[in-house]
């Protein structure tokens, strides 16, 4: 049988309290909250596409339980900028032409967010291994790559945190 | 979808050993989910109930007492990387976290859900195994420690029983003069199952083999530890032609099966290269 | 990390572009970036009910019986249609085509009523108030049926005693070329070289599964959004339904991905069903599982070269045998067989050939349309037969190609003449210069370089008569409207044509919007298939908003009392060209044409080249309106102990006639590189008796970031192709030459060829094995 819980979280910075039911998870949350920048791709933590950060920190929002992100903070792709604020990693995604089909773009930039609050300027390797979990069948990676640099100068160069 | 189950999120160990403890019907402990919540998804795996080890911060984390390691079992795959401690205390165990999955993936999983998981292709294992690792169960009726190589009875089984949670690993400090290292052969560079993997650790005193220790993993029902191989290469120097030697019995020793992934041919064969190349390494880091 | 090379053919006039060629964020950018674009299975109604598809786990079957009344009994459940539930009629999987003319009668059911032909094809349909319970009513859902020998390989569904799959012998499809006098060919050869290569089947794996909501509205029309490359389904969706054509609106969102995978109906008819059914909303996504068994992939061919060259290295003969398992249905495997025959010879000239190919039917999954469509699989066995060649001969691998490059105005293995610049040359030399200096060989590493060649078509086979109608307009304030039902599949369909609308009537592209892929709304556009959007949708726009040009500088000639010829428009601003401060913008000039009924808009077609087919017994005669050339270039490291492979350096050198968003080109390129390198070395579907085993994106390997290499585009512009501005097409050209270069380099590195792919470590080390004890 499925337990319900009820769960107080906060996503992008508002608050939402409601019950789950104990089987859903995550990804299925946000998606019914109308939270769909979040993507399904693979519900098996294979692809990145529902990644979203918790606690400041990226995980696969399909293989995390509704129930579990109790009194947590999340934040997806939305809630990192917006066309009028955006944040340095959205603004050189554009700018690169880093977005193809776009399905695993906030999952891209969830991962990234976290890269580069790990390591400001990463290496090449450290980048590639931040992203080691989220799939683009579209881009080779190559924009991505040149997006992230270009946006790990612009945060430097503002002396910000990512 | 997930199929429906009891959740319960204890706040201590001792409620959770507790609850380890009633009928609950068919359990599991749920730490990343990285396996668990994959596995009833395509159901793999059916459960009725699933504890969440997500409050028990107290076992995570490295520690040490009395001359040896203690690893917590909801430590990270994430936290092996970047821990340097773990790093030094364990490199081929860092070197095995670095190649295990995706980031994302890396941040919620953890030592004990990949050693659970009973894999013969499970990436931490075969370096456990290499530092005499051993496993520290705990229930409401006590503490029980088993050593890893004895952990897997069979495929996919371990000697855990239904009440008892794996609350840590714990080994010996490896000696001053040791290195230990790791490597997985798969058919991609990122997130990738192993096709093969060996770890080796080896320690050295005035120019002589005094440890070593070889794990496979993916080649035999449950990772394997190679004693054959371990005992020509302990009581003396380390020429290339006791290492080549050591790694053909390797890959005599190792009983893979075909698979989507490789064919047993081909595993033995790597197992052979990699024994050789990771023993060969190892020596020329200590002496 | 890209270069661009602009030279001009003799005697081409170049103008200043003002948009076109740069590398402009594209429309779509922002919308996908900041988490705000809905794709198709985001979309929720209210009432919205929820599908699922039962489908066989076996491949091959006799159904007794599906009996669905335990499944109908359950509470929350709406609507569950078997065979039984749907009238008599197939579902046509053949090209539609926007002229209603079939080629092939390749019908298939819409669910399973007697025999079970491929694992995963698709036996009920279920509506239910939540996904769960949808999901619980397929596991009620009893099916009776007994075993029926199945045929799992191309070459045994040939012979006589074979299972029929489809036909009377499996056969689907045969093709045939002949030119000149192959066996006069062969005899003048100073050398014969003969190869069979192997490819796999390839799993698209876009990253968004099959997505679409449908519901029927007040006029009786079922609408459907839904994540496709083709929106013009709507056709054969009202045709399996037996409703009129225009009771059915497909819309494609912006599409997660499609590489030919969503070329073909996907989700559409079953919403479609259910959603007439039940009068409510349904919504269908499918999992990762399902989308791995639910739609068609790249067919597996075996292709056998036999060459004959003169020591120079000229080819004066060539015989070619293809064979491709089409699975348990044609679908398009006809013409992907056409493309790939025709393909065989690559940018090559030669005088005398006899090509002679098959598609074959089997119980193996359907195979469908791919990026690259046959044209890839063709590449990758002649760009390595070229390879063993110079190795026979002792020729440079590129001095061979460059000695038999075919040029403008020559014939083409069909007699087809090459009407635009053939640039494989310079695209070679560049893409092998780029990959700089050497890396060196240390341990058991061995570094190995190769390069491809190849000649790929864009836009559909001329018989098929192709046309794209594109709609522009300027609205009262000066911002354009464009309107054409091109479905936009990531490559930037949408802005591409809007940036082509912004250089025609000057005006900067944030001030158009592209209304796309709609067939009740939109002109229709045909498919984003066949590298055809660009150059289709692109002319067509072209054409619609120079009309509206046009009219506008015809107004605002009066106004300033001079000829057209002396004004232009640049930011939205009307200028005579020789005094550039006398201005009249453009929100004034659309008031002025409003007031007087000018017409602001224009609604236009383009039309491709057409041809009336290949000659039967030749396959002589124009296939396709014109080709795109180039080259790939590949840098590998051996381990000659364990086979691993590594991909150090990769580059795509084409001629793209003209880039319209000079980013968007190169990501296409980018792209292909790791698609392509993915093909060569990881990926490959596996089955068991036709039962799927690599269900999954951990089973079915494609690169992740860890996996690529330093990946270079170079971009040339011969401004000679049929598309808008002299632009070629370039999202499948890009693909086609990978995966060859990289089985080249690593038969130089290890200097071994490996004629299967994908080449795993485990042939590598079996191949050198081989060669140790031969």
């Amino acid at each position: 049988m499925a337990t319900e819980k009820r769960i107080a979280l906060e996503v992008n910075g508002r608050r939402h309290e409601l019950s789950v039911a104990s089987n859903q998870t995550l990804l299925d949350l946000l998606r019914e909250l109308g939270y769909v920048d979040v993507k399904c791709g693979c519900e098996k933590a294979d692809c990145g596409a529902c990644a979203v950060l918790m606690d400041g920190e990226a995980v696969d929002s399909c293989i995390v339980l509704a129930a579990m992100a109790d009194g947590r903070r999340v934040t997806t792709v939305t809630g990192l900028g917006t066309p009028e604020k955006p944040h340095p990693l959205q603004a050189a995604f554009i700018e690169n032409g880093a977005t193809q089909c776009g399905y695993c773009i906030p999952g891209m930039i969830v991962a990234a967010k976290a890269l580069l609050d790990r390591h400001p300027e990463p290496t090449d390797a450290e980048m590639r291994f931040g992203l080691s979990g989220n799939l683009c069948r579209c881009t080779g990676y190559t924009r991505i790559f040149s997006a992230i640099r270009e946006a790990a100068g612009a945060l430097k160069a503002k002396g910000a945190r990512p | 979808m997930l199929p429906e189950f009891d959740l319960v999120e204890p706040r201590t160990l001792g409620d959770a050993l507790k609850v380890m403890a009633e009928d609950g019907g068919k359990t599991a402990p749920l730490a990343g989910g990285t396996n668990v919540l994959v596995d009833l998804r395509t159901r793999r795996a059916a459960y009725d109930r699933l504890i969440s080890l997500q409050h028990l911060s107290e076992l995570r984390g490295l520690g040490a007492a009395n001359g040896q390691i203690i690893l917590g079992a909801r430590t990270t795959l994430s936290d092996l990387v970047y821990d340097r401690r773990i790093g030094e205390a364990a490199p081929g165990l860092a070197a095995a976290a670095r190649v295990f999955a995706g980031a994302m993936v890396r941040n919620v999983a953890t030592i004990a859900g990949n050693v659970c998981s009973a894999s013969p292709a499970a990436d931490l294992v075969p370096s456990l195994m290499t530092l005499g690792a051993e496993v520290v169960l705990q229930s409401t009726v006590g503490e029980r420690v088993v050593p890893l190589d004895q952990f897997y009875p069979g495929v996919h089984q371990t000697v855990r029983r239904n009440n008892e949670l794996v609350t840590s690993f714990r080994w010996a400090r490896r000696p001053e003069r040791s290195a230990q290292n790791f490597y997985k052969l798969a058919l991609r560079k990122g997130d990738a199952i192993a096709v093969t993997s060996v770890a080796v650790l080896l320690g050295a005193e005035r120019g002589t083999c005094t440890i070593a220790r070889i794990a496979l993993g993916a080649v035999a029902p449950t990772v394997m530890r190679v004693p054959e191989a371990e005992r020509i290469l302990v009581g003396g120097v380390l020429t290339d032609a006791v290492i080549e030697k050591a790694a053909s019995i390797a890959a005599e020793a190792c009983r893979p099966i075909d698979d989507i992934r490789a064919s047993a041919e081909y595993r033995c064969h790597a197992v052979g290269v990699l024994v050789r190349r990771l023993v060969g390494q190892a020596w020329q880091n200590i002496c | 990390m890209s270069d661009t090379v602009l030279t001009a053919p003799a005697g081409v006039n170049i103008p200043e572009f003002r948009q076109v060629g740069k590398p402009l964020p594209r429309t779509d950018a922002p919308g996908k970036t900041f988490g705000r674009t809905v794709y198709a299975g985001d979309i929720v109604m209210p009432n919205m009910l929820y599908a699922k598809v039962l489908r066989s786990t076996a491949a091959s079957l006799t159904i007794k019986k599906v009996d669905a009344s335990r499944a109908r009994a359950l509470p929350g459940v709406h609507a569950v249609l078997t065979a039984w539930d749907l009238p008599d009629r197939l579902v046509q999987t053949d090209i539609p085509g926007q002229t209603g003319q079939r080629s092939l009668n390749a019908a298939q059911p819409i669910l399973v009523k007697d025999h079970v032909r491929f694992s995963g094809e698709a036996l009920a349909l279920v509506a239910a108030e939540s996904l769960a319970i949808a999901e619980a009513a397929l596991l009620l859902i009893d099916v009776e049926s007994e075993p029926f020998p199945g045929v799992y390989d191309p070459f045994e569904a040939m012979k006589p005693e074979a299972p029929v799959v489809f036909g009377e012998n499996n056969v689907i499809k045969t093709y045939k070329i002949r030119k000149g006098d192959a066996a006069k060919g062969f005899a003048e050869a100073d050398l014969i070289v003969e190869n069979t290569f192997h490819t796999q089947v390839q799993e698209q794996a876009f990253l968004e599964p099959e997505a679409g909501i449908a519901w029927v509205d007040e006029n009786d029309v079922i609408n459907i959004r839904v994540s496709t490359q083709v929106v013009e389904h709507f056709r054969a969706v009202a045709d399996a339904l037996g409703v009129p054509h225009n009771r059915v609106q497909v819309k494609s969102m912006f599409v997660g991905g499609g590489f030919g995978g969503k070329e073909n109906i996907t989700v559409e008819l079953y919403l479609a069903l259910l959603a007439r059914a039940t009068r409510r909303p349904v919504r269908l996504v499918f999992t990762r599982e399902e989308s791995f068994v639910a739609h068609g992939k790249r067919h597996p061919f075996t292709i056998r070269h036999r060459t004959g060259v003169k020591r120079d290295g000229t080819i004066v003969a060539a015989e070619a045998d293809l064979t491709s398992d089409a699975g348990a249905y044609a679908t398009l495997s006809p013409y992907i067989l056409l493309y790939a025959t025709i393909a065989a010879m690559g940018p090559y000239r030669v005088a005398d050939l006899k090509f002679d190919s098959r598609t074959v039917a089997t119980n193996n999954q359907p195979n469908d349309a791919f990026r690259g469509f046959g044209t890839m699989q063709a590449c990758v066995a002649h760009e390595q037969q070229m390879d063993e060649i110079a190795k026979a001969l002792k020729l440079d691998p590129i001095e061979l190609r460059r000695r038999n490059f075919i040029r403008r105005g020559e014939k083409n293995s069909t007699g087809q003449t090459i009407e635009s610049e053939v640039w494989s040359s310079r695209c070679v030399e560049a893409a092998w210069e780029a990959l700089g200096p050497r890396a060196s060989n240390r341990g058991s590493v061995r570094v190995g370089r190769g390069v491809a060649c190849y000649q790929q078509s864009y836009g559909r086979i001329s018989w098929f008569r192709d046309t794209c109608e594109a709609w522009v307009g300027i609205e009262l304030d000066g911002t354009v409207i464009v309107r054409t039902a091109v479905t936009d599949i990531g490559a930037g369909q949408s802005s591409a044509v809007a940036q082509i609308a912004g250089e025609v009537l000057g005006v900067p592209l944030k001030e158009i919007v592209t209304y796309f892929g709609d067939t009740a709304l939109n002109p229709l556009a045909g498919t984003s298939t066949a590298s055809r959007a660009l150059f289709m949708t692109g002319n067509a726009v072209k054409l619609a908003a120079t009309a509206v040009r046009e009219n506008l500088l015809g107004r605002a000639a009066k106004h300033f009392g001079l000829p057209v010829e002396s004004l232009d428009i640049a930011n939205s601003t009307v200028f005579v060209v020789n005094d550039p401060a006398r201005t009249l913008p453009l929100p004034e000039l659309a008031k002025m044409c409003a007031t007087e009924g000018i017409h602001r808009n224009n609604l236009a077609i383009y039309r491709a080249p057409t041809s009336t087919g290949l000659d039967p017994e030749t396959g002589q005669g124009r296939v396709f309106a014109d080709f795109t050339y180039g080259a790939h270039a590949a840098e590998v490291e051996v381990d000659v102990e364990t086979g691993e492979i590594t991909v150090l350096k990769s580059v795509g050198a084409h001629d793209v006639g003209q880039a319209i968003n000079r980013a968007a080109v190169e990501g296409q390129i980018e792209g292909s590189a790791l698609m392509g390198q993915g093909f060569a070395l990881s990926e490959e579907m596996k089955f068991r008796e036709g039962r799927t085993l690599t269900t999954s994106l951990s089973e079915y390997l494609i690169p992740t970031a860890e996996d690529a290499p330093e990946i270079k585009a170079i971009v040339f512009e011969s401004r000679s192709g049929f598309g808008p501005f002299g632009a070629k097409g370039i999202g499948e050209p890009a693909y086609a030459p990978v995966a060859a270069s990289i089985a080249n380099a690593v038969a130089d590195a290890i200097g071994v060829r490996i004629h299967d792919l994908p080449i795993t470590s485990e042939k590598v080390v079996r191949a050198l094995r081989r060669a140790k004890t031969a």
